[in-house]
């Protein structure tokens, strides 16, 4: 045996502040590494995405592409595609730390867990936008939507600035059902399985086959406490050029807002809610 | 170091996830460096390094670089401070020439060295090993026995160590504690321990299979098949009784290998406890009995 002289570790004496920035930081890097390395999945799921969403488009459009209608559901789909990576990818991400035993060390750190939550929900963000912004470029252009820069100018996607609210806020309400559906994993392992569903419902019910808003009244009450569905309410009405006071007062941002927070807040809060409860039970490797 | 020997499900590998704050525990408490895992728990885990049982430990997908400088940041270090430390460490282990490469495309024997590397990253002052040389083959458990040594006697560490490989624990273990249906029954420096199983007895090695001396056994005598030969074992190192049943085997014929005079090995002794109700360890001589479990 050789040796060994292991140069000493310093004192981990950051401030609390600075560890938690750095702790978040760590995870999310982690996160984006491990997208890295199954980078083919990602670019076949959203491949396998566009085009359920083409033939869907296809099929409600009797073998045409409705540019009317696309201009109002492409939102949706990229909505979808980011609510859709963070449920599937949350889920099968801890079932495989849980079973790999690799949730166990992470859990030997000073970090909280709602701050590894955010930081690998953070990593599912940038995962689930790469597959949303080659999906937008695929059929705002290939499909020739158009986008419109002049404000009132017709049929089309209005770049309006203010449009960045809404798309945060949905981004926020579609990791935050991530999140929600992670954390149950974390409960119960089996119920991974369910995320499909939930993927299918939001499929169904976010505006990405129609617009929510031509949906039978009853039925649009229901949509919109889908996750992502009145922020593509919200972002729609933007982008069809009435800015962002007519999002405001048609009620679909303000209760985006108290969506995106109780969404958010359920997740995290769950999330720390069974990971306690898993450390009761010794449910943080496998069972 | 201490062993912490126990039979499958007796509770090993759940008393080192209470210590690491992974397991909560339904009473009592646990304390790491004077830090109660259950109230201060972020500085109660800046005291340990685990690697568990049954379990990859580190990323698979990652390369073995990339899974230190992770943990080494996750639990708090700069980077600046993570790199030398890995690199040493990869060095030391000889995965610096592969440490690029992911930790899934190595051998089994070098994951469990990554494992390890990754629990050393922070510099703890104690480890938890559950199991670390399970599944290994004869070189790579080697390596990590001989690991486990120099972190206990030349870093000073303080290592809980469990395994089913006896010999390890004998050779390396300071103290041991054996803990069985939840209870420990047994925690005694390992000398001591020994000390209170001894016995003279004398093994006799034999040609041949164990049935060739069944009728030459005298009472109380053991006899097993060992790689082709029989080892019998006469308890009470009776001078008259061996002379007996060496007489008895030149009688019959049995080639004789050896004579030698041992004591009972910790395997023995843990066999001995796990399977006696009683759950007593022996005093020692001049000493009333006494209850096991008691540290002296």
């Amino acid at each position: 045996m050789s040796a060994i002289a292991i140069p000493r570790a310093g004192a981990a004496g950051l401030a609390p502040r600075w560890f938690a920035l750095r702790a978040f930081g760590t995870e999310a890097g982690k996160g984006l590494r491990l997208m890295w390395r199954r980078r083919f999945m990602v670019v076949v799921a959203a491949a396998a995405f566009g085009l359920t969403y083409l033939g869907i488009s296809l099929f409600i459009g009797g073998g045409h592409l409705v540019k009317d209608l696309m201009v109002r559901t492409v939102p949706a789909l990229l909505a979808v595609a980011v609510a859709n990576t963070a449920a599937v990818e949350g889920t099968g991400g801890i079932a495989e730390e849980i079973n790999g035993g690799t949730l166990e060390q992470t859990r030997l750190s000073p970090a909280s867990p709602q701050l590894q939550a955010l930081g690998r929900m953070t990593a599912l963000a940038v995962e689930g936008l790469a597959a949303a912004v080659v999906l937008g470029i695929v059929f705002v252009f290939g499909a020739g939507l158009g986008i419109v820069f002049v404000f009132g100018a017709g049929l089309g996607i209005h770049p309006h600035p203010a449009v960045v609210l809404p798309a945060l806020l949905t981004i926020a309400d579609a990791l935050g059902y991530g999140l929600i559906m992670t954390a149950l994993v974390v409960r119960v392992p089996g119920i991974g399985a369910i995320t499909h569903v939930a993927n299918m419902v939001i499929m169904a019910f976010g505006g990405m086959l129609v617009p929510v808003s031509v949906f039978p009244h009853g039925m649009e009450i229901f949509a919109r406490f889908i996750p992502t569905a009145l922020g593509v309410q919200s972002a729609n009405t933007i982008l069809a050029g009435h800015g962002l006071a007519a999002a405001w007062s048609d009620g679909t941002l303000p209760w985006l807002l108290a969506h995106t927070a109780v969404v958010v807040t359920a997740g995290l809060g769950l999330y720390v809610l069974n990971i306690r409860h898993a450390q009761r039970e010794g449910g943080l490797s496998p069972r | 170091m201490i062993g912490l020997l126990g039979p499958n499900g007796a509770g090993k590998t759940t008393t080192i996830k209470m210590a690491c704050g992974l397991i909560v525990p339904t009473a009592g408490t646990i304390r790491l460096n004077g830090y109660d895992v259950g109230r201060q728990r972020a500085d109660a885990v800046r005291q340990i390094g685990a690697v568990l049982e049954g379990s990859r430990n580190v990323y698979w997908p990652l390369t073995a670089w990339q899974n230190l400088m992770y943990f080494g940041k996750l639990k708090g270090l700069r980077a600046a401070e993570v790199k030398p430390r890995a690199q040493r460490l990869l060095a030391d282990l000889g995965l610096g020439q592969r440490r690029n490469e992911t930790v899934g495309s190595y051998s089994r024997g070098m994951q469990q060295k990554v494992a390890i590397a990754a629990a050393l990253i922070t510099d703890p002052p104690i480890l938890l090993l559950d199991e670390p040389t399970i599944g290994l083959d004869v070189e790579a458990a080697r390596t990590v026995k001989d690991w486990i040594a120099h972190l206990a006697a030349d870093e000073g560490k303080t290592i809980v160590l469990t395994t089913h490989q006896l010999p390890i624990v004998q050779e390396l273990a300071g103290r041991i504690a054996v803990i069985r249906d939840g209870s420990i029954i047994a925690d005694l420096p390992t000398a001591d321990l020994l000390a209170r199983f001894a016995e003279d007895r004398f093994e006799v090695r034999v040609a041949g299979p164990r049935s060739g001396v069944a009728g030459a056994l005298p009472a109380g005598a053991r006899a097993e098949a060992d790689a082709g030969t029989t080892r019998v074992t006469l308890r009470d190192a009776d001078q008259g009784r061996l002379h007996e049943f060496l007489g008895e085997l030149r009688a019959r014929d049995i080639p004789l290998l050896s004579v030698t005079q041992a004591q009972p090995d910790l395997e023995e002794i843990f066999l001995r406890l796990i399977g006696s109700s009683a759950s007593r360890v022996p005093p020692r001589a001049g000493e009333q009995p006494e209850r096991a479990g008691v540290t002296p």
